[in-house]
């Protein structure tokens, strides 16, 4: 067998080790690439004049987990321009000094508040409720309120104290409303699949007959430190969002019959859309993956 | 005939305080207007005891709810005494301002109560009233849900009366029914459980007002 001639082997060789070189420089320039295809992933709105919402909850940590979130929710603002967010609660953990409004929530959502995006938050068991009176939450000074944005009403329910003035007040505001789509939040989730807190059965037992008499549409929760979306509970459709800063990893419980779907490896946080009868959601994690997605169609009220 | 006269007797125990069961499990409002509460026995430690003196029929809820309004009353009072002596709060860009407030109003009301003692509002001889209550919604729930709220309650923590509710410990969730089932506050106080004590809490200082320790029933390990 006639050997090949050395200045090919030569050749081959070079080649060879171009190619290996070749490959590891575009490996290295992919890991960035893929750390910024987090944004890709999030898909633009369709609707021209629907309602454009970010959904976040659990998120005043002032960590390193917080500010990565924030920064995703701000490069996702670049392809889903959201107008406002809602805050599921635990807006501020720990201490609430001056300097930790600014660690813990100032500072993560910084680019959001300069191009002023408005928050509407719900109080948690770790907010003191005097967070009402700061403008940036949205609250008016109330612990429990609610606001129209085109078709869609929202109420910014007070889980941790339900008493009875706030109930006669949601019945009357649900009674009143002639609004398309209703959609209440508020911080501990009356249907859960986590291992560590679960439904919230005390707080069902009182909110969901005024939910289910005024045709609630959806209902977005946080408490959890995952994301899950579970399947319609006699018609209405619920989220838990708490994962936007703090992660109860694995806490999902995988035999649970309420989850359509869940996801508790990383942080995340949700971009919602309202365009006509329809209500467009993405959930994307921390590092920009689009972990659910979906539409859900408004049932006209009989 | 002392035996048939007995059993008459015990019946009809047994029957008003049936009735009285029936009525804690009505909103407060409902349970126990102002003007229908009837006077309780002053010293009587035991909820149900109250329920017959002297062969005459007492709502002690009633009697309890009663003297519970006018203490959060004469509360009230110093509250908004002390709200008048500090700067109006407003919905505000600057967090400083609300701490700042906040500390201010607790401050004052702690001057104008300095010496408070546990059992000013939550009156010793109604206490028993109150723990009932409590207790008897931690019975009725699921052993399930009961270790569920109870897990979810702050631990380990030492709380006493008019002193600040410590800032960096969770609010815990009230559970709504048993709030139900507990005479209404105004506006500007509230309820909570820390570890095993029922709080009442000033919303707006950031300040315990009273304290009633060990209601919360403790779980069987």
């Amino acid at each position: 067998m006639k050997r090949p001639p050395v200045r090919f082997v030569v050749i081959c060789w070079a080649l060879l080790a171009l190619a290996a070189a070749g490959q590891a420089i575009t490996g290295q320039q992919r890991a960035p690439a893929t750390a910024m295809s987090a944004a890709t992933e999030v898909q633009a709105p369709i609707g021209k004049d629907s309602v454009k919402f970010l959904v976040i909850g659990d998120s005043g940590t002032g960590d390193r987990a917080q500010n990565e979130t924030g920064a995703q929710m701000w490069q996702a603002h670049s392809v889903f321009p959201y107008e406002f967010a809602i805050m599921l609660g635990d807006n501020l953990y720990g201490s609430e000094r001056p300097q930790d409004f600014v660690a813990k929530f100032e500072r993560p959502y910084k680019p959001l508040l300069d191009a002023n995006i408005s928050f509407y938050a719900a109080l948690g068991n770790h907010d003191d409720p005097n967070q009402r009176y700061y403008k940036n939450f949205g609250m008016g000074g109330k612990r429990y309120y609610t606001y129209q944005k085109k078709d869609v009403r929202f109420y910014a329910l007070d889980s941790n104290y339900m008493d009875q003035d706030q109930q006669k007040w949601l019945e009357e505001e649900l009674k009143n409303s002639n609004s398309k789509w209703k959609i209440a939040y508020f911080h501990h989730p009356i249907y859960s699949s986590g291992g560590r807190h679960g439904s919230e059965v005390d707080l069902r037992s009182i909110v969901e007959p005024l939910f289910i008499k005024y045709n609630l549409n959806v209902v977005f929760a946080g408490h959890e430190h995952f994301y899950e979306r579970l399947k319609p509970q006699k018609g209405i459709n619920y989220f838990t969002a708490g994962g936007s800063a703090k992660l109860r990893a694995g806490d999902i419980v995988g035999s649970s019959a309420l989850t359509a779907k869940g996801f508790d490896t990383e942080q995340s946080f949700m971009v919602v859309e309202i365009d006509g009868d329809v209500m467009r959601f993405q959930t994307i994690s921390k590092r920009g993956k689009r972990v659910d997605s979906g539409e859900i169609r408004r049932i006209p009220n009989s | 005939m002392t035996k048939l006269l007995s059993a008459l007797i015990a019946f009809s125990t047994l029957l008003t305080l049936s009735c009285n069961k029936a009525d804690s499990s009505e909103p407060r409002a409902a349970a126990a207007p102002a003007g229908q509460a009837q006077p309780a026995p002053a010293a009587s430690t035991d909820p149900a005891a109250g329920l017959t003196a002297g062969g005459q029929a007492v709502n002690a809820q009633g009697a309890a709810t009663l003297e519970f309004k006018k203490r959060i009353d004469a509360y009230i009072k110093i509250h908004n005494d002390a709200e008048a002596k500090v700067p109006n709060l407003k919905r505000t860009d600057d967090p400083k301002e609300i701490s700042d407030r906040e500390s201010a109003l607790a401050a004052a009301i702690m001057t104008l109560r300095a010496g408070a003692k546990p059992g000013e509002i939550f009156a010793i001889e109604y206490q028993p009233y109150f723990i009932k209550i409590v207790q008897d919604d931690f019975k009725g729930r699921s052993a399930a849900d009961r270790k569920a709220l109870i897990s979810e309650l702050p631990k380990n923590i030492k709380v006493d009366i008019n002193t600040v509710y410590p800032t960096t410990l969770p609010l815990e969730t009230f559970p709504p029914a048993l709030l139900r089932k507990l005479p209404d506050l105004p506006p500007e106080l509230e309820y909570r459980i820390v570890a095993r004590s029922l709080i009442l809490r000033d919303v707006k200082a950031n300040l315990i007002v009273d304290i009633l320790r060990d209601v919360v029933p403790t779980i069987p390990s």
